[in-house]
């Protein structure tokens, strides 16, 4: 009897976790969290470093194409994130170099620019990020890695974006420690993969989005998702550039001094 | 004309041989620019002038060391043509149509100190439109408003510790300013007591065959940058020597001998900038030190702030020197303009680019306009319009430009 009983409470005891559990899940479901999803899709793509062949195409309002080229690098991910850029092409800004490094605690990157006919590094100031980078329609903050915790989120709800479910977030600039160019971002993640699809960016003050960027054909390159086409159009002027990632490659131990001011000045220098 | 042809070649041999055995990148472009001028100078002067260029860059990395050559070849359709020539240190008088730009090698020395040697272009200073730690660098001022450096003979070691940067560099020849034809319209010399339609006999001299050496170190702290700096040796720009007791009279008016020689200065300065709010101020301080009774010391401080408007730059400078010197100012090149505010607006556009400056001396009250607009008629063609319109007292460096006013077209074919 004494055995029967034991086991009878065991029973109940079970039972009770496995209905709470059951609530629980229930109610995270019924209020699905956005940072909860920033936080997963971020873990679940975060890689230390990434690298890759940028062919750019700029089209502005008239079809006028332009081409660039350049080399990405990156080490970190989102908040910790270092990246270096180098333009290959075309001849006019060939050895233009772009240094990126995050700065904790919400804090605006610190930027510099490296101009081969300068032969000298120049900084960028916070609020000239709204300017274009070297003649593309991404300004110098859309070339920061998105870190949501910049940002208040509010899950808005579900869409279907390019066939594919979306949950969509309203991602609002905490601006603690460094102001933005933008007064709101809406984020499109695919629900399947949490992977970003599309990001319309709202400029301070206004209601419609001034640009808007889409990122496509999704494949997966040493285990990890990755949008092998970055589409930035800006709304107001008409104009798009496209960015097809190429020799992407993940994980591949970074030089020490790669992303540092010595090397961002190396003229020919990666 | 070619003189020391044999070597010439061997250069060009050297430069070209490499190309069909190493895979290396080749960039470079051709350009052909158009100058009309608003007046004559003199007799000798037209009012226009052509200026052909083909430059040619070769760039190769041989496991982390890189390699970089360029050649330029050029003609103009002026006086400012030199003879073909071999000068790979430009210290002749006048340019050679064919001249070496860069032959460098950089071997990383290991992960954060490289050592670059050969002839290259340095870039220093932190103020834009004139910075003290780089205004003494040679400039070749036979198109007086290009602001053309001159890439120089160096060893340079390079590295950084945490947030310490250092730069050390020694320049073992002297790579002198190259100045326009004495007497042009490019650089119209006044000398008093001189009488009129006197021309100028400029002597080819020897530079130095020492330079200088200069340390400098840079670190960045949040949001501030500073940078301090020294250097001892060969002061590159000329001090003009009119041999007026060697002047002779010709059939034309009076021939007056001009010799340069070249001061042995030391310096120290420092250099800052800072952003705040929306502005980037950066500032720089030198103390310059010279024996030479044509030069003197020198206490030259700039200061500038710069903005951004969306796509476009505003830049004010305001630059000048604590120091009267003992000649005038004019004969001194690289302080010759100071005092000075520059304003600069420059813009990018979807078409391409465009930039207004204006100088205004403010010793003599001159000053110029310049703007300058590009348009992209493709990824590698590029048309460019221009103009300078120097105006003002004729006393001061810029003003004294007034008859080389002019405007300008270029189209370049790039690669």
């Amino acid at each position: 009897m004494f055995f029967i009983r034991i086991v009878r409470h065991l029973w109940f005891h079970l039972a009770l976790v496995f209905l709470l559990s059951i609530i629980c899940t229930a109610l995270s479901w019924a209020s699905p969290d956005a940072r909860a999803f920033l936080k997963e899709s971020e873990q679940r793509h975060r890689t230390r470093t990434q690298q890759y062949a940028g062919e750019l195409t700029v089209v502005n309002k008239d079809g006028k194409v332009r081409k660039k080229g350049w080399k990405s690098f990156r080490e970190g991910y989102a908040g910790d994130a270092r990246n270096l850029i180098r333009f290959v092409d075309p001849p006019e800004v060939k050895g233009v170099g772009f240094l990126s490094l995050a700065k904790p605690g919400g804090q605006n990157p610190d930027q510099w620019l490296y101009l081969p006919s300068m032969k000298r590094e120049r900084r960028i100031a916070a609020q000239d990020r709204d300017s274009s980078f070297v003649g593309t329609d991404f300004s110098y903050e859309d070339m920061e890695e998105f870190d949501h915790e910049k940002y208040k989120v509010a899950l808005q709800g579900e869409q279907t974006f390019e066939s594919f479910p979306c949950y969509v977030i309203e991602a609002v600039p905490l601006e603690k420690k460094g102001k933005s160019v933008y007064g709101k971002l809406i984020l499109y993640l695919r629900k399947d993969n949490l992977y970003l699809l599309r990001e319309d960016l709202y400029r301070k003050g206004e209601k419609e989005p001034g640009k808007r960027m889409i990122l496509s054909d999704l494949q997966q390159i040493g285990g990890h998702w990755v949008a092998r086409k970055m589409e930035m159009t800006d709304l107001k002027k008409g104009s798009k550039t496209t960015v097809l990632l190429k020799e992407i490659v993940f994980d591949k131990p970074q030089p020490v001094s790669r992303f540092t001011l010595q090397n961002l000045n190396r003229e020919g220098g990666e | 004309m070619i003189r020391n042809g044999s070597q010439l070649y061997i250069l060009l041999l050297f430069l070209l041989l490499p190309l069909p055995v190493l895979a290396g990148e080749i960039s470079g472009y051709v350009e052909a620019k158009g100058f009309a001028y608003a007046e004559r100078w003199s007799g000798r002067d037209s009012r226009g002038l052509g200026w052909g260029t083909l430059f040619t860059k070769w760039e190769e990395k041989l496991g982390e060391t890189q390699l970089s050559a360029s050649l330029r070849g050029e003609g103009i359709t002026s006086g400012e043509n030199g003879a073909l020539d071999f000068d790979p240190a430009d210290r002749k008088l006048r340019r050679s149509p064919v001249s070496v730009r860069d032959l460098w090698l950089r071997i990383p020395l290991n992960t954060t100190h490289d050592l670059q040697l050969g002839r290259f272009q340095l870039g220093w200073g932190k103020t834009d439109g004139y910075s003290p730690a780089d205004a003494f660098l040679p400039r070749d001022l036979t198109d007086p408003f290009a602001d053309e450096k001159l890439p120089l003979w160096a060893l340079r070691l390079n590295g950084y510790g945490g947030t310490l940067r250092y730069e050390v560099v020694a320049a073992p020849v002297t790579t002198p300013w190259r100045l326009p034809p004495l007497g042009s319209r490019n650089a119209p010399l006044k000398v008093d007591a001189l009488p009129a339609g006197t021309v100028f006999n400029e002597v080819e001299s020897s530079p130095p065959g020492i330079g200088f050496a200069a340390v400098r170190l840079l670190s960045s702290f949040g949001d501030w940058e500073l940078g301090g700096w020294g250097r001892a040796g060969v002061r590159p720009a000329p001090l003009l020597n009119f041999r007026v007791d060697q002047m002779t009279a010709t059939s034309a008016g009076f021939s007056l001998p001009v010799e340069r020689r070249y001061a042995m200065e030391e310096a120290a300065g420092i250099e800052l900038s800072r952003i705040i709010g929306s502005w980037i101020v950066r500032g720089e301080g030198a103390a310059l030190f010279s024996r030479d009774r044509d030069l003197g010391n020198a206490l030259i401080g700039a200061v500038s702030v710069e903005k951004s408007f969306g796509d476009g730059t505003f830049l004010v400078t305001l630059a000048g020197n604590a120091i009267s010197p003992p000649v005038d100012s004019a004969q001194l090149f690289d302080r010759a303009i100071l005092p000075v505010i520059i304003t600069a607006w420059n813009r990018t556009e979807e078409w391409g680019e465009w930039k207004l400056v204006w100088s205004a001396g403010l010793k003599h009250g001159d000053g110029m306009f310049k703007g300058e607009a590009g348009y992209n008629l493709s990824d590698t063609w590029k048309l460019t319009l221009g103009g300078e319109l120097p105006y003002g007292s004729e006393e001061g460096a810029i003003g004294a430009l007034q008859t080389a006013r002019r405007v300008s077209v270029a189209l370049r074919r790039s690669w």
